[in-house]
């Protein structure tokens, strides 16, 4: 098309700065150029008729721009063709449309920028488009009397009478009424004085031209490109929805019928389109093979930025750090890696919902020449799927049918992603072997396992980009947030809309809206068709206040709720225009309440918000001299403490509608018009893991107490009345001398405390402080559980002492061990005693009685001949030794075996004074 | 066992130092060999654990002070698994339920049936029952408790519960009526001194009579507070002197200087510290009925004569929505701020009559 080079000549910077988008815009007109050529052949009459609309109006130097915007008008009142033509006399009051550089809002009632022509569609009736082309026939036979004009009744020979409307007399009158308002309004067939509707008409004009003035003025800062751009493609998509799919036409949503097609469509931020399709465009090199262009000079660039889009910042003070666009356009600028892939292989769309991210993605995909591959989050998102579904869609390519074109992946809603699978995500773009040329290795890898670079670009989108899982993907990824998108685009687009749908609505009431839904394309497109399904064919502003649907059940953040709940709304600037209600917080008490309520009830956390809240209400500043408020907010707080225990304890979840008050009564209590200084709820959280650890702490210590005193102590007895004690009776005066030379009472006193700390299961630990010092530290530490802060500190016993005493338990706790151990096998304890004292003495004294005895005498038991024992024996002996002869055995016993230690050669043995040693002796 | 709460503790019912009437009638409630199901209710620190230990060996002889930590595991319905301590003698078992928390209920029914439902093999030798001591009987949930009564008219042949609490008020009436219920009051301060004595006696030390009284007195005649800090007394200073300092526990001095802080001032700046405050204490594993009970007794005493009712008024109110709800700390702060809008209030009014 001509005009592109027009503007190429013109702007020579701006090739560089558009210059993906410009032949992406290049390709589309190849593809567009037959649809294009039927408009300029069909239409010529109607140009010309539109023409002579344009009659009032100064010829504008670009005629050959002004003509196809004319031509765009006509198309999209194509349907009221015929209306138009039999109306000439209208032709005053439809105000033509004006090329943007051409604006004066003197020259015209009111105008409107060239692409989308809004102004035009408040005159024109809604009512006779598009429902009674449905069943012409039905217009002029009823089977009731017409409510207006005149009719004749005809009966058929059935009996059936019907009523046919007299055609002429209709038509005009439908026109009459609504369009020429002025010269007809005396029929008294409207349904408002004439003087009022010319009122309010006038009143809308005026707001409508300064709408639009502030609009164009926002316009002609920002881009020229897209204003000449957009109508063109407004028009294919008109045609194609025209002619396309009349029957589907209820069925289908609105938001998928009048989804953009190009990227000249797209409502959402420039900048931002232009930085996804600039990064896919990097991709051109590995994918397409396609050379990348050289760039000019980077002066010449900035000079480019200053003049686009930042015309009064600029790059004026060097040493100013660089905003966030220019950021971007840096990363953008960045070289290429070894695999001539861009630096970041993912780009990130993030932004709240219903701004078209997704819409874009696709968009931008296609138009850069790629098959776009989906993956979102009704697919499975396991692990291994994903992994397979990456690998798929970035290492193949459909060789079936005509779609031959290179896959861009793209991954919507990768924020409920597990992490898992955005590991994998990111393993995949981590890859580094193979692809680098060398092909022997390379071949010796792929034997073992098919692992490639990725070679295809992957876009990423979500609503939250600081989802915990995204945070490594976060480092790897072309960061782009969406901002809002401009409201007066999107009232354009729905103005377009509700034209092709057949609905009155006039730029205010869109505009509320817009504002009602936060400028969520979606949600509004949406609430359109809701709202056309329900029969509301002329919409006002107070439709749109008081319906219900389009209001997104949205949570901002915790922080942004509390911010609401503690601060007074401020009083806003009073919008133009008479049908606007004030916005939502501000105002009348009412009003507050439904805010907060419903900002309340929407954000779900109310423990979390109640503790917020809780945290900071008293850090407000409000005056509250006898503290009621205070008290009431307590109330209210305790009263939702209750109900949660209800709630969680009974699962009576009903009560759960309740809790949403409690933020309304703080903003009653507590809002302010001071910003207030919110801080996140911890206490709350620190309180209980401090609990928990100091509950820790007793039971580690109440576990090992042993049984007979553990049946006397609870945990409570011992935080309320024994351990504070306890550690006072623990840490008595010791003399800082050797324990061995502490006199018996201290003894005794040393003792006793062991017994102590043992009984209750404490011990002192060596420890090493950071300073690199040593210290004793109570085990387990319950001096924490019971030490209070800025309580006067207690008495500590002595590094020395804590040693001593530590290493007394230890030998206690030895003692007691092997006490235990004997009392647990006592069958080894008694073999043990008899052969430790008995035993000892015995072995050796029998054995050497033994020898001593075989050695002197013989002492057989004497037998009688017949081997019978003989009884008097003993009685003889004893005589013997009563008499005093001196039994030599005996003798020989006392002499040898009494003593303790004993001797007894052994040739080349060097043991041979043995005794036995037993650790609790050495003790 | 070297302390002197444990040393000196006597181990049968005609040793006990104080209430002799019910020791004996203790003793003879035992001495037919059998006995209801007890509730022993009383203030903490008046001697029921003692009292029904004494009861135990009393029944089943020596046997019952061997006694052994068993770590039980119980798996509730919805499979998690509770870990329980139990202690237990050959004759009985003991078992503070309220450890398990809110599964109480579980540990209820699971750990008392299995022991109710086991019969002892030899009769002949032992009694026919068993008995199951539960403790802190108070701090049980309702589920729990409502739990227990059919338990303890099933299994009334086989065991004999011993519920022991510190008051009854809250346990339920269908568990009090199914008991005999035997309270077990603190010892007056006399006796209170006696013991003390003769516990010095016995470590043949030498207490002065006016210390023994400072003593049973700052104790609030808790014996077991009363003992130790005898004992940390001997610690701190031997020989004893009559105006000794008793040391006291730190949580009553934090809680007393964070009464003070209410008293002395009323803003939302007071009460933000005072929300400290009630953290730590919180923090210390201080259970919120008696912070709040400390705390009214404390604020009394800074209060006049028409005040103190409604201040306990306020309190009770206060203390009843704390047993109902989860976040003692919003109770807590909420009588905090009722009591300092009261004081306030009441203190400008006085101001006020003075001026005019």
């Amino acid at each position: 098309m001509d005009e592109y080079d027009e503007l190429f000549e013109r702007q020579d910077d701006f090739d560089d700065q558009f210059a993906d988008e410009l032949e992406v815009l290049a390709e589309m007109e190849m593809d567009s150029s037959k649809p294009r050529g039927r408009q300029s052949q069909g239409p010529g009459d109607d140009i010309s008729d539109i023409e002579h609309l344009l009659d009032n109006q100064p010829i504008t130097p670009k005629a050959k721009r002004q003509k196809q915007e004319a031509g765009v008008v006509k198309r999209l009142f194509s349907t009221s063709q015929s209306l138009e033509s039999k109306a000439p006399s209208q032709s005053a009051d439809i105000t033509p449309p004006s090329s943007p550089e051409q604006f004066e809002p003197s020259h015209t009632f009111r105008s409107a920028p060239a692409e989308l022509d809004i102004s035009g569609f408040a005159t024109f009736p809604a009512t006779p488009l598009r429902p009674h082309t449905v069943a012409p026939a039905s217009l002029r036979v009823l089977k009731r009397p017409p409510l207006e004009g005149e009719y004749i009744s005809v009966t058929d020979s059935s009996g059936t009478r019907v009523y046919l409307r007299q055609k002429e007399d209709a038509e005009t009158k439908i026109v009459e009424s609504r369009m020429v308002p002025n010269s007809q309004g005396s029929l008294g067939l409207l349904a408002l004085p004439v003087s009022v509707m010319r009122e309010q008409e006038a009143e809308r004009r005026h707001q409508q031209v300064v709408e639009e003035s502030q609009r164009l003025s926002e316009l002609l800062a920002s881009s020229v490109n897209d204003v000449c751009v957009e109508p063109e493609s407004r028009d294919d998509e008109v045609e194609d929805d025209d002619d396309g799919d009349d029957e589907g036409r209820t069925s289908r949503l609105w938001v998928d019928r009048f989804s953009p097609r190009h990227y000249t469509e797209l409502l959402s931020d420039d900048f931002t389109n232009r930085c996804l399709l600039k990064w896919l465009k990097l991709w051109d090199t590995v994918v397409f093979g396609k050379e990348r262009k050289t760039r000019p000079a980077r002066s010449d660039r900035q000079a480019t930025n200053q003049h686009t889009f930042k015309p009064n910042q600029g790059n004026q003070n060097p040493n100013r750090f660089k905003t966030k666009m220019e950021m971007t356009e840096e990363i953008l600028e960045a070289e290429l890696d070894q695999y001539k892939r861009p630096k970041f292989k993912v780009a990130m769309l993030s932004g709240p919902p219903g701004l078209g991210k997704t819409t874009l993605a696709h968009i931008i995909a296609k138009h850069a020449g790629y098959n776009v591959v989906e993956i979102n989050a009704s697919d499975d998102r396991s692990a291994e799927v994903f992994q397979k579904r990456i690998d798929t869609a970035t290492q193949m390519k459909s060789v079936l049918g005509s779609n031959e074109r290179p896959n861009c992946l793209i991954i919507d809603e990768i924020d409920g992603a597990p992490v898992a699978a955005i590991n994998i995500l990111l393993a995949t773009l981590n890859r580094k072997d193979g692809h680098g040329g060398e092909a022997t290795t390379e071949t010796a890898k792929k034997k073992k396992k098919k692992e490639t670079i990725l070679l295809r670009p992957i876009i990423c989108i979500c609503n939250d980009l600081y989802v915990p899982a995204l945070r490594a993907l976060r480092q790897q990824a072309f960061l782009l947030t969406f901002p809002q998108t401009q409201p007066s685009r999107l009232t354009q687009r729905l103005a377009e809309i509700s034209l092709q749908q057949g609905m009155k609505a006039d730029t205010g009431t869109l505009m509320s809206l817009c504002e009602k839904t936060d400028n969520d394309i979606r949600s509004c497109i949406n609430t359109l068709q809701f709202l056309h399904g329900r029969g509301h064919k002329q919409l006002n502003a107070k439709t749109i206040q008081s319906i219900a649907v389009g209001q997104k059940d949205q949570n901002k953040g915790l922080f942004h709720l509390w911010q609401e709940i503690f601060q007074l709304p401020r009083t806003k600037r009073k919008r133009i225009g008479e049908g606007f209600e004030e916005a939502p917080g501000s105002g009348g008490g009412a009003q507050r309440f439904q805010h907060i309520l419903h900002l309340s009830s929407s954000s779900g956390e109310y423990e979390k918000v109640s503790q917020g809240l809780y945290d900071n209400y008293l850090s407000m500043r409000v005056r509250d001299p006898n503290m009621h408020c205070v008290c009431e907010a307590l109330e209210w707080l305790s009263f939702s403490d209750r109900l949660n225990q209800m709630i969680m304890h009974n699962q009576n979840f009903t009560l759960m509608k309740y809790l949403p008050f409690l933020p309304v009564t703080f903003h009653f209590l507590f809002a302010h018009t001071h910003v207030p200084r919110i801080s996140y709820p911890h206490s709350h959280h620190e309180a209980t893991s401090r609990l928990l650890s100091s509950r820790n702490a007793l039971s580690s210590m109440l576990a090992d107490i042993p049984a007979c005193i553990r049946t006397r102590i609870s945990q409570l007895s011992l935080t309320l009345d024994i351990l504070t004690l306890l550690l006072n009776i623990i840490s008595p005066k010791l003399r800082p001398v050797n324990p061995q030379l502490f006199s018996t009472r201290e003894k005794e006193q040393m003792r006793e405390l062991i017994n102590t700390m043992l009984a209750y299961n404490l011990s002192y630990r060596q420890d090493r402080t950071p300073e690199g010092q040593y210290t004793y530290v109570l085990e387990p530490r319950v001096e924490e559980v019971v030490r209070f802060p800025s309580l006067p500190p207690h008495r500590q016993l002595t590094y020395q002492a804590k040693q001593t005493i530590s290493r007394e338990m230890e030998q206690e706790r030895m003692r007691r061990a092997e006490q235990l151990m004997l009392q647990r096998n006592p069958a080894a304890k008694d073999k043990d005693k008899k052969s430790a004292v008995p035993k000892t003495t015995s072995n050796h004294q029998q054995r050497l009685e033994n020898i001593v005895k075989q050695t002197t005498v013989e002492t057989r038991p004497e037998v009688d001949f017949f081997g019978r024992a003989i009884a008097p024996k003993p009685q003889r002996a004893q005589k013997s030794s009563d008499t005093g002869e001196k039994c030599p055995v005996l003798a020989m016993g006392t002499a040898v075996g009494n003593s303790d230690v004993w001797f007894r050669f052994n040739e080349g043995m060097s043991n041979a004074v043995r005794r036995n040693v037993y650790i609790r002796e050495l003790l | 066992m070297s302390l002197w709460v444990d040393k000196y503790r006597p181990t049968s019912l005609g040793k006990l130092d104080y209430h002799k009437d019910q020791a004996s009638q203790l003793k003879n409630l035992v001495q037919c060999g059998d006995f209801p199901h007890l509730l022993v209710y009383g203030p903490s620190g008046a001697g029921k654990k003692t009292r029904i230990m004494c009861l135990l060996r009393e029944l089943y002889g020596a046997g019952v002070e061997k006694l052994r930590i068993e770590h039980q595991t119980i798996v509730a319905p919805s499979k998690k698994k509770i870990e329980i301590n139990t202690i237990a003698s050959n004759y009985h078992l003991e078992v503070n339920a309220s450890d398990a928390g809110n599964q109480d209920r579980v540990v209820i029914q699971e750990l008392i049936k299995t022991v109710a439902q086991s019969q002892q093999i030899q009769s002949s030798t032992q009694r026919e029952f068993k008995v199951v001591l539960l403790t802190e009987v108070d701090r049980l949930t309702k589920d729990a408790q409502h739990a227990l009564r059919r338990t303890m008219e099933k299994y009334m042949s086989t065991c004999r519960l011993i519920l022991c609490s510190n008051s009854t008020s809250r346990v339920i009436g269908p568990i009090r009526s199914r008991c005999l219920a035997i309270r077990v009051p603190l010892p007056s301060t006399e006796e209170v001194c006696n013991v003390l004595t003769s516990v010095c006696k016995k470590e043949g030390l030498l207490l002065p009579p006016e210390l023994a009284k400072q003593i049973s007195e700052k104790s609030g005649r808790n014996l077991r507070k009363a003992l130790l800090m005898c004992e940390a007394c001997r610690v701190q200073q031997y020989p004893f002197s009559a105006d000794q300092d008793v040391p006291e526990t730190d949580w009553e001095v934090y809680l007393r200087e964070t009464a003070n802080a209410i008293v002395s001032q009323q803003s939302p700046q007071r009460l933000l510290e005072v929300r400290a405050r009630l953290y730590e204490l919180l923090t210390h594993c201080i259970p919120p009925d008696i912070i709040m009970k400390g705390l009214v007794t404390e604020l009394l005493r800074n209060c006049d004569g028409q005040l103190k009712t409604e201040v306990s008024h306020m309190a009770a109110y206060y203390e009843h929505r704390l047993q109902l709800g989860n976040k003692a700390i919003y109770h807590l702060e909420a009588f905090t701020a009722k009591f300092m809008a009261m004081y306030k209030k009441f203190m400008e009014d006085g101001l006020e009559a003075m001026m005019f």
